[in-house]
């Protein structure tokens, strides 16, 4: 089985002074941060988790957050479920994208991926990591995917769904560009939704976390038609775009409505060999987390059988956060379960097979 | 209106005179219980019926135009000026010619032959 959302975190964004530039470390030892020292420079989303958005079972021994014990995440999920690979998302990182200093965004996005090769990857070979870049400067971000985009332990390129612009647009297209060459995919993970990126939702903030959790697929919707409209997979026939905790079930109706508004208007998009349904099912991925499940599942079934959801879906427990998925009692169509639950992932991310093997002859590197 | 059938068992329709329908204008008429549209593209005929394969609209009424050509730049390159008909309900794109549509040349509106006698236009049924 392979998760393609564990999100492992620092116990103190202190952790990353070692690997930040003398400025940017003055800025996380003396600047201003938004939760006092510890925490991580980002602008917050306008709601806020009334009950904090972390599972409370996943506290580790020594009091830090979820996700910042190996320890506890190998017990929890690696060893529980018996993984063969976890894809790491990180945690706060991806919120770099909020910050209006795209040098500062940069440098910690720099700093948070040397951070993840010492302190993750080098320590289980299950472990894959997220290439986090600070979008609201393309070419940094493409710098720094060219700087370790060949690392043999990250597989994509992570931003997060809050952004400035869709990722379609030409003011991102380096990023796409450095992403094709490295031949990573690019994934957008739910966040980002506060400071620059002024607009989480169209019609202004929602009030409540419920509320606003129920439409984090609305950033992600605008992704996915932009991309499309751009011809991005036109220009760069070989990627793959990944959207991360969005939910699934609106992507049918969506490219319902983009391939019947498409077919009016092609002229708009002249570069467009296909409709877009038929980009979306070669080039798109979907996690899982949070499936919607409704109470008649062969709703959510059909649907998904729009899509190809055998073919396009990648599950993702989301552990350790408040909303994770249990993989055993997740329910998808039986027939799809080798596909969603690993040979998907396996594909995009061209893992190998047998890391288990491979992690028990490292293990002691992790011990 | 004159009607005569030719070999194939298509009855020929009187439209108009040539010289009402010049190069880029278009006339629409009930022929045989149908709406048909016959339109002058740089002095070649062309009609087509006024039904749209896409949703039944009124295709012959919408605009003639050009459009963007495929591109694999990125940018937008005119053409096909005066050979492009848009449905009037939903903007689908066809070529005047051949009917078929711009998005998917396997949807195709129907077409009819189209003939000048004299300077007499028929459409042919």
């Amino acid at each position: 089985m392979i998760d393609c959302d564990v999100h492992n975190s620092w116990a103190s964004s202190r952790e990353l002074l070692p690997y930040l530039d003398p400025y940017s470390r003055d800025f996380l030892a003396r600047g201003e941060l938004p939760g006092g020292r510890d925490s991580f420079p980002h602008a917050h989303q306008p709601w806020l988790h009334p009950e904090g958005f972390l599972r409370t079972d996943a506290i580790p021994p020594d009091g830090g957050p979820p996700g910042s014990s190996y320890e506890l995440l190998r017990e929890q999920l690696l060893d529980r479920y018996d993984l063969e690979y976890a894809i790491l998302t990180g945690d706060e990182a991806i919120e770099v994208s909020t910050l209006a200093n795209a040098r500062l965004a940069a440098a910690l996005a720099r700093a948070a991926n040397d951070w993840t090769i010492d302190t993750w990857l080098s320590r289980d070979a299950r472990l894959k990591g997220s290439l986090v870049v600070a979008p609201q400067d393309p070419h940094a971000a493409a710098a720094e995917i060219r700087r370790l985009g060949d690392h043999p332990d990250f597989v994509q390129v992570l931003v997060s769904t809050g952004a400035q612009r869709p990722y379609g647009d030409p003011f991102y297209h380096p990023i796409w560009d450095a992403a094709a060459e490295v031949d990573l995919p690019i994934a957008a993970h739910l966040g980002g939704q506060g400071g620059v990126n002024a607009n989480p939702t169209g019609c202004g903030p929602p009030t409540f976390f419920f509320e606003a959790h129920a439409l984090l697929c609305e950033s992600g919707i605008g992704h996915v038609a932009s991309l499309i409209a751009h011809g991005i997979f036109e220009k760069w026939p070989n990627l793959h775009f990944v959207l991360i905790e969005c939910g699934v079930a609106w992507l049918p109706a969506i490219l319902w409505r983009l391939d019947a508004d498409y077919k009016a208007l092609r002229k708009e998009a002249p570069w467009l060999t296909m409709l877009p349904s038929e980009y979306a099912a070669r080039h798109i991925r979907l996690t899982t987390q949070p499936l919607e499940q409704p109470a008649e599942l062969r709703h959510l079934w059909t649907l998904l059988e729009a899509i190809d959801g055998e073919n396009t879906l990648l599950f993702a427990s989301d552990y350790p956060h408040w909303d994770f998925d249990d993989p055993e009692r997740l329910q998808v169509p039986p027939a799809w379960k080798e596909r969603i639950f690993g040979e998907n992932a396996r594909e995009l991310y061209r893992l190998p097979k047998g890391a288990e093997a491979t992690h028990a002859a490292a293990e002691p590197r992790g011990a | 209106m004159n009607e005569a059938a030719d070999r194939r068992g298509h009855s020929r329709f009187f439209v108009c005179r040539a010289e009402a329908l010049p190069p880029g204008e278009r006339v629409v008429r009930e022929v045989d219980g149908r709406s048909i549209g016959v339109f002058n593209v740089d002095g070649r005929f062309f009609a087509l019926h006024n039904r749209c394969p896409h949703r039944g609209g009124p295709l012959c009424l919408g605009p003639v135009t050009g459009t963007t050509l495929r591109s694999d730049d990125f940018r937008y390159v005119y053409g096909r000026a005066g050979r492009v008909l848009r449905c009037a309900w939903h903007g689908w794109e066809f070529e005047i010619e051949s009917g078929r549509a711009l998005v998917d040349p396997k949807v195709r509106a129907k077409t009819f032959p189209v003939e000048v006698d004299d300077g007499d236009v028929y459409v042919l049924v």
